[in-house]
């Protein structure tokens, strides 16, 4: 039973890292791609600390599992918004929103 | 070759499409495609950690994941201001 769940978040994992790699390759622009980091940082490597569970049940390899995914879990949020904001600097010359961007925003202090 | 290892091997041909996107396009697509590997790299190492039953390299992941949060940071910023 155990082995079978084993199986089973492994083949999970492998395939997140395929959807996050063939969904980054497909889209039109950079910061669309970005939004596929979170498969593989997201859930694949939430799963690694169960598949390392059933593996060797509590021990420090299950634990440095966990660090691995929670630091993944939490780079991946800070990394992605440094890189937009990056893209968008890079592409606009600026990164607060004005009138004049392509780009639709909603204005502060604005009344809905 | 037991299923650790063969997740590796389908975790580590994952790097083929981050390698196609790092080495051609513009400097925005290839930032993308390294912090992909980044990330897959820091997961494959997992996996042929206990693959090969040497769960005491366990910190090479680890800090692997660390140093890929650190060199994206980088990266960006420099993109931002010098590219």
């Amino acid at each position: 039973m155990i082995s079978t769940i084993q199986y089973v978040l492994l083949g999970m994992i492998v395939l997140l890292c395929w959807l996050g790699c063939i969904g980054m390759l497909r889209m039109r622009n950079p910061t669309q791609a970005l939004n596929y980091l979170s498969f593989p940082a997201g859930i694949g490597a939430v799963l690694l600390p169960f598949a390392f569970l059933c593996l060797s049940g509590w021990s420090i390899a299950t634990l440095k599992a966990t660090m691995i995914a929670l630091l993944l879990l939490a780079s991946n949020s800070v990394v992605t918004h440094a890189t937009a904001r990056a893209i968008r600097v890079r592409t606009l010359g600026h990164w607060e929103p004005r009138d004049e961007d392509d780009l639709e925003y909603v204005k502060e202090n604005q009344p809905e | 070759m037991n299923a650790w290892l063969m997740a590796t091997c389908g975790v580590g041909a994952c790097l083929v499409p981050c390698a196609v996107v790092c080495l051609r396009g513009k400097p925005e697509w290839r930032l993308v495609g390294f912090e992909m590997s980044g990330i897959i790299v820091a997961i494959l190492m997992a996996l042929y950690v206990a693959g090969t039953n040497r769960l005491a390299f366990m910190d090479l992941p680890l800090s692997e994941a660390l140093l890929s949060f650190g060199g994206g940071l980088v990266f960006a910023r420099f993109l931002e201001k010098h590219l």
